[in-house]
Order: structure tokens, then C-alpha cells, then sequence
């Protein structure tokens, strides 16, 4: 059987975010935050719902109405001379 | 500095752009998308009426209303923040920031991946990824694929696929894993499909009708659920087989296929290869909310609306005041509510910078006309969207309690 990629930028598999759960008995954003699930290039637009899952069963938090998992700017990946103001302004 | 910035050009942010233009405000609409348009442009399907509707077309129309009140429309600017100041928003893009009085997220909603061992394949892609090389780009997917995800939307864009020539072996569940879920139970989808057999498409009245209302239809259909699918448009869609992993070296050369029990368990040595060179993953669409997120937008969670949703008045305006949603951001529905949402949106934030009572019958007419709209939907996401609005109007008043 293949192994499960859950975040497919920073390449984290299932197996991973189990192990790490189990090891570190983490809340949901520790575990983001040890594995890098939903932290690579696309910011975690592909992965997020599923991350989000995953977290949830494994940390047994469950979904609130706050969004898990904060979003932070930029939420699409942009040049670091673009954000530093390189571009113009209206 | 703009009167407003609408982040997203679909269905939503053109029509309130129209509004906003009618009342001569300054206006600029920004969208990440080459073109103009947004999840409108892949549509393409047969109504219950029997006429086409044509997403192209659609988006062409919107387009044309929109420029001929000279509205400002910039393509290939992908959005990543909105910021808040004290008395006004800047809006940064990868090119330029736009300070704004009113901001208008319009940003529709993204694909909820449904992870499978190998779907990191090249060759394997979300149904809307194939919707829009096919019907936008006009890229062929592939000679021969699978579509693993069975709801209205993969319904829908696997008859588009077929339309345009390409061969798909069937549709069926994805196998059973943390992820899938709902997704991967036979019950739940065919409840879900029945729900929503009487609005849709044609062809896909007389696939969901069979299983309406009556439970125990439903569980004689998945019982003695035919061996060779049932066919809509002479593709078979299964609900007792599913996919349990992607296989191939470089790219997808086959699926692993397995037989599933009537709750979604899989039934040991019934494995097969079937070859294929795409796969096309269908796992539902959420509202894509980041933005209303950085923005400080407070959110409620609502199933029925797709996910987590910025809360919202029916007006479209946001606790945050100066921040307005509208489309599929407030949840998973048609364009054709989009729309509706966007010119009630549009109308909002005209009332608000002009201070003018003029516009409180056109608000009025145009919150009716979304009600009215969501009533005749030919294709509807959740059977009970009208339950998750309700919960998202009564935060919105508890935040202002």
C-alpha cells in the first residue's frame, strides 16, 4: 500500500501527522507547526479541509466556527520584492 | 483612493460593480484569473426547461453590462491581503495596492481536496481543474479517465467532459480513509443525490428520482445496486465500487478498484486494474474565505452553506463595517444567486457612500429577487441551504446584540 500524502507542497504524509500526534500528544496548531502541514507554497489551499480533518480527528478538537487554523497574509505567494513595495502604489 | 475594491470578477463582483457604476462610484474590480468571469466561464449544462446554459456566454453578458458603464476590470491581479486602517482598507496585490472606502469580497469558493494514495500523480486533477482546461482553455484532459467523487457538481462537469469528446470509464466513491469520509459512504451519497434528483438536469432527474423520499428505496437500490453501474448518459456511476488507490510511475497509468459494502466498507480480494491516463478527483467545493479572514471577518460554521462563512447580514454587509461578501463566499450556491447576491451587495454599499434612501426599494426588490432565485435553482448543493442562511443571519444579529 502507498503511502497517503495529505500536504502535498511540504510533502507531510498521513502516517507522519499520526506518528507526531501520538509522539507529542499536540493541539492542532502544534502539529501544523511541527509537520509544516498546510505551510508550503500554496499556503494550504489544496490541503487545508483535509489537514483541518486530520488535525481534528487526531487532536479530538472539534470544528468551531472560528476558522482553524489562523490565515495569515499573504494568502497567495508573491516575490519578496513585490511585498517589500517594490511594486506602486494607486 | 477607490469608493470600492471588488476582489473577484464572477458572477457576484461583476453585478455589484454594475450597481456601483450605475451610481457613478469609483470602482475597480481585481480577479487573479486571465479572464473575466470566474467558476461561471466552465459551466455548460442542459436546465430542466431544456435550454442550454452556456457559462461563456453568461460571463460574456455580465461583462459587457459591467464595461458599459465603464467599469475598471484587472485581470491576472491575485489579492493577498486586505488590510485595515483606521478610516479606510488597502487592498495589496503583486502589482499595486489600492487604498478603498468599501471592500467587496467576492471570491467564490475553491476544491475541497479528497486525498487518495497517489493522487500527488501527474495526470490526476480536481473535476474543476478538467472543467476548466476543457471548457476554457480548450485542452483536451486526457484519452481516457475516472472521476472518483460522486455529487451534482462531478455530475454536471463529467457530462461537460463527455460533451466534448472525451471518454470516461465511470464514476465511482473514493475508498475509505480519514479524509473522504461522508464521501466514501454509499448511504450518504445516495441520500445527498435523492435530495437534490427533482432541481437537477434532466438526465439527472431520472437517475436521483428513482431513490426520492423513501428510505428503504434507497437501501433496496444500494442492496441490489447492478454490477455494471447505473447509467446517466450511458456512463456508469457506481456507488458500491471505489478507488482505493492512484497507481502509476510518472504520471497515472491505472486505478486500484475495489467493491464496497452498502456503508462504504471495502470487500476483500474484489481488486482490479482499470486503466486510465487521468483521474479527476470530486470532493465538494467550500466558500474560499481567506481574505475575510485576514480582514477580521468573524466566522460561523455552517455544513449546509459548504464550511466556515463570514458572517453576514442580508444586505451582504459584514460586522466589519466597510467589508461586504457576496457569492459563493456566503456559501455553496448557484451563479445565478451569485449574481443576485452581487447586485444586493452592489446596491448595500451605493446606500451606504451616498447616504441616499433612493436605493432602499431597488435593496429590497433585490433581496426578494435572491430568495426567488435560490427557489427556482435547478441545481442546488445542499438540500438545505435555506437552514444554514438562517444560522448565518442570526449571528450576524447576536454580533450586534
Amino acid at each position: 500500500m502507498q503511502q497517503l500524502i495529505i500536504c502535498r507542497c511540504e510533502e507531510v504524509t498521513l502516517a507522519e501527522l499520526e506518528e507526531t500526534a501520538k509522539q507529542f500528544n499536540c493541539t492542532a496548531r502544534e502539529l501544523k507547526l511541527r509537520t509544516r502541514a498546510g505551510m508550503g507554497f500554496c499556503g494550504g489551499r489544496t490541503c487545508r479541509p483535509a489537514v483541518d480533518k486530520v488535525i481534528s480527528d487526531l487532536t479530538n478538537e472539534h470544528p468551531t466556527d472560528n476558522v482553524p487554523l489562523k490565515v495569515a497574509p499573504p494568502v497567495r505567494p508573491i516575490s519578496l520584492q513585490d511585498l517589500g513595495g517594490g511594486g506602486n502604489n494607486d | 483612493m477607490h469608493d470600492v475594491v471588488i476582489i473577484g470578477a464572477g458572477p457576484a463582483g461583476l453585478a455589484a460593480a454594475v450597481q456601483c457604476r450605475k451610481h457613478d462610484l469609483s470602482v475597480v474590480v481585481l480577479d487573479e484569473f486571465p479572464k473575466a468571469g470566474g467558476r461561471l466561464l466552465g459551466q455548460l449544462h442542459e436546465e430542466p426547461n431544456g435550454e442550454w446554459w452556456n457559462g461563456v456566454k453568461e460571463a460574456g453578458k455580465l461583462v459587457q453590462e459591467a464595461r458599459k458603464f465603464q467599469t475598471e476590470i484587472l485581470l491576472g491581479y491575485p489579492v493577498h491581503h486586505v488590510e485595515r486602517l483606521e478610516d479606510h482598507f488597502v487592498v495589496h496585490t503583486n502589482k499595486k495596492t489600492f487604498p478603498a472606502k468599501k471592500v467587496l469580497i467576492a471570491t467564490g469558493a475553491a476544491e475541497t481536496a479528497a486525498p487518495i494514495p497517489g493522487w500527488t500523480l501527474p495526470g490526476v486533477m480536481s473535476i474543476g481543474a478538467a472543467q476548466v482546461m476543457t471548457n476554457v482553455h480548450r485542452v483536451s484532459v486526457g484519452e481516457r479517465g475516472i472521476v472518483i467523487g460522486v455529487n451534482v457538481l462531478s455530475a454536471a462537469i463529467a457530462r461537460e467532459l463527455q460533451l466534448a469528446g472525451t471518454e470516461l470509464h465511470s464514476m465511482v466513491l473514493p475508498a475509505r480513509n480519514v479524509v473522504s469520509d461522508d464521501q466514501s459512504n454509499p448511504r450518504v451519497v445516495m441520500d445527498r443525490l435523492s435530495h437534490i434528483a427533482h432541481l437537477a438536469p434532466s438526465k439527472f432527474i431520472q437517475f436521483g428520482s428513482k431513490f426520492a423520499k423513501f428510505k428503504f428505496a434507497q437501501n433496496i437500490a444500494l442492496k441490489h445496486y447492478p454490477k455494471d453501474g447505473i447509467k446517466m448518459w450511458d456512463m456508469p456511476i457506481h456507488l458500491r465500487k471505489a478507488v482505493k488507490q492512484i497507481n502509476g510511475t510518472d504520471k497515472v497509468e491505472s486505478v486500484t478498484m475495489v467493491d464496497v459494502t452498502m456503508d462504504g466498507d471495502i470487500i476483500r480480494n474484489t481488486e482490479i486494474e482499470v486503466p486510465v491516463d487521468f483521474v479527476c478527483i470530486a470532493g465538494g467545493l467550500y466558500p474560499l474565505s481567506e481574505l475575510a479572514s485576514v480582514a477580521g471577518c468573524p466566522f460561523k460554521f455552517s455544513e449546509e452553506l459548504g464550511g466556515h462563512v463570514p458572517i453576514h447580514n442580508e444586505t451582504m454587509e459584514t460586522p466589519v463595517d466597510g467589508i461586504y461578501v457576496a457569492g459563493n463566499i456566503t456559501g455553496i450556491e448557484s451563479s445565478k444567486v451569485a449574481r443576485d447576491q452581487g447586485t444586493v451587495a452592489g446596491l448595500s454599499i451605493v446606500k451606504e457612500l451616498l447616504q441616499t434612501g433612493d436605493v432602499r426599494d431597488k435593496l429590497e426588490q433585490a433581496i426578494a429577487q435572491v430568495k426567488a432565485t435560490r427557489d427556482a435553482a435547478s441545481i442546488q448543493f445542499h438540500p438545505e441551504i435555506k437552514i444554514g442562511r438562517e444560522k448565518v443571519e442570526r449571528a450576524f444579529h447576536e454580533q450586534h446584540a
